[in-house]
């Protein structure tokens, strides 16, 4: 359901600001979303203040900075701290993005960070990701071989081999790291995220349907056609426009919407 | 559990793309065109029914207003012309990258403007 406005207790409300001691030679401030399920209390906004010439130039060492020296009680996830694993996706400075591949320079003025955006929030800049987890699951993220059509049974031992052109067909998707910036990007999602699977989820159907290893190509364009799981998608590119990986979910989904057309 | 937890903010925080501006101008020209069409029948209706009630028509017209939304009108259908093109494409997945997806947008929006100017000068 579209519902433009929060709801109530979602409200964000003014927080700490946390003042740095020291003489500060390059200041910059970071506003921050802060919600802590133990205190019964609306999200609120932290502002702090760092010296970025003591800090990595990232947005992540300056959180990780924060962590460490002014307060241990913020929380978000982060691993790989170098754009591969795709935890530390968060919305900052109005667009999600990794925080680790978002350079603080980047941002003139200071630095607002959110959760990724229309998504229940665990604690502060932790989103719950279990229902795109879900949809995730649902479209079989795995190789599939049933009977072929020369009639060798499914994993025979035999290496399953694929040539460098088909090979080539799953480049622009199986780089996606699935930290759901374009999921959470989009508007489509936002009001029909409970039934429209969403770009990560679907590019990820891409990725398994191009794959010429996968004997059920057909079965899987089916199992989408669908109005809501995938002609929620209204073209709006938001998706790429998004991604820290710099893939193109949008193209990927029409590529479906096209295969759907074309061999159904 | 009791499920408290709150929603992230969204369409407030989130940067206005120009992408997502660009897709929302098309849906509002689209509904205003629809509205539109039901105006026109009016129009019609009026032409129809003859000289005495087309003089509210004519009435009506001289109004500056009148202009205002006439001028609104002939954005809108110049642009949900323009873009739709755009979105044509798209479908088979034509010209997808993000960087002509913004050069196709900024000519979308110089061509209406050129159109529409062009209109004006002509009617």
């Amino acid at each position: 359901m579209v519902q433009f406005t929060l709801p109530s207790n979602s409200k964000i409300t003014e927080g700490i600001k946390h003042k740095i001691k020291e003489p500060n030679e390059s200041p910059k401030k970071l506003v921050i979303y802060r919600w802590d399920p133990e205190d019964n209390k609306n999200p609120r906004l932290d502002t702090y203040e760092i010296d970025q010439s003591k800090c990595g130039p990232m947005v992540l060492d300056a959180l990780m900075k924060i962590k460490n020296e002014l307060d241990p009680s913020l929380t978000f996830r982060r691993s790989c701290r170098e754009g591969v694993c795709g935890s530390c996706a968060m919305n900052i400075d109005g667009v999600n993005t990794l925080a680790c591949l978002k350079s603080m320079s980047d941002v003139k003025k200071d630095i607002r960070i959110y959760p990724l955006p229309h998504m229940k929030v665990v604690k502060d800049l932790v989103p719950d990701l279990s229902k795109a987890y879900e949809q995730l699951a649902s479209i079989k993220p795995w190789l599939e071989r049933k009977n072929t059509n020369n009639g060798v049974a499914k994993n025979n031992g035999e290496e399953k081999t694929q040539s460098p052109e088909d090979r080539e067909k799953l480049d622009g998707k199986w780089e996606c790291v699935l930290c759901f910036c374009c999921t959470t990007s989009c508007p489509s999602y936002w009001w029909n995220g409970d039934e429209y699977l969403g770009p990560a989820v679907l590019l990820q159907a891409a990725r398994w349907v191009s794959d010429s290893r996968d004997s059920e190509r057909k079965e899987r364009l089916k199992a989408i056609n669908d109005s809501l799981k995938l002609y929620r998608c209204h073209s709006i590119m938001n998706c790429t426009r998004s991604c820290p990986k710099g893939l193109n979910p949008a193209k990927e989904i029409a590529g479906l919407k096209k295969a759907i057309v074309t061999e159904l | 559990m009791i499920d408290n937890r709150p929603l992230s903010p969204h369409l407030s925080i989130h940067k206005k793309v120009l992408t997502a501006v660009f897709s929302i101008t098309h849906r509002m020209t689209g509904i205003g065109l629809s509205v539109g069409s039901i105006l026109i029948s009016v129009w019609f209706l009026l032409i129809s029914l003859g000289p005495e009630y087309f003089f509210y028509f004519e009435m009506i017209s001289q109004n500056i207003l009148f202009k205002l939304v006439l001028l609104i009108w002939t954005i809108g259908i110049f642009y949900h012309l323009f873009n739709g093109c755009r979105k044509l494409y798209w479908s088979f997945g034509i010209g997808m990258d993000l960087k002509t997806v913004y050069t196709s947008g900024y000519v979308v929006i110089v061509l209406t403007v050129l159109s529409t100017v062009l209109v004006w000068l002509i009617l």
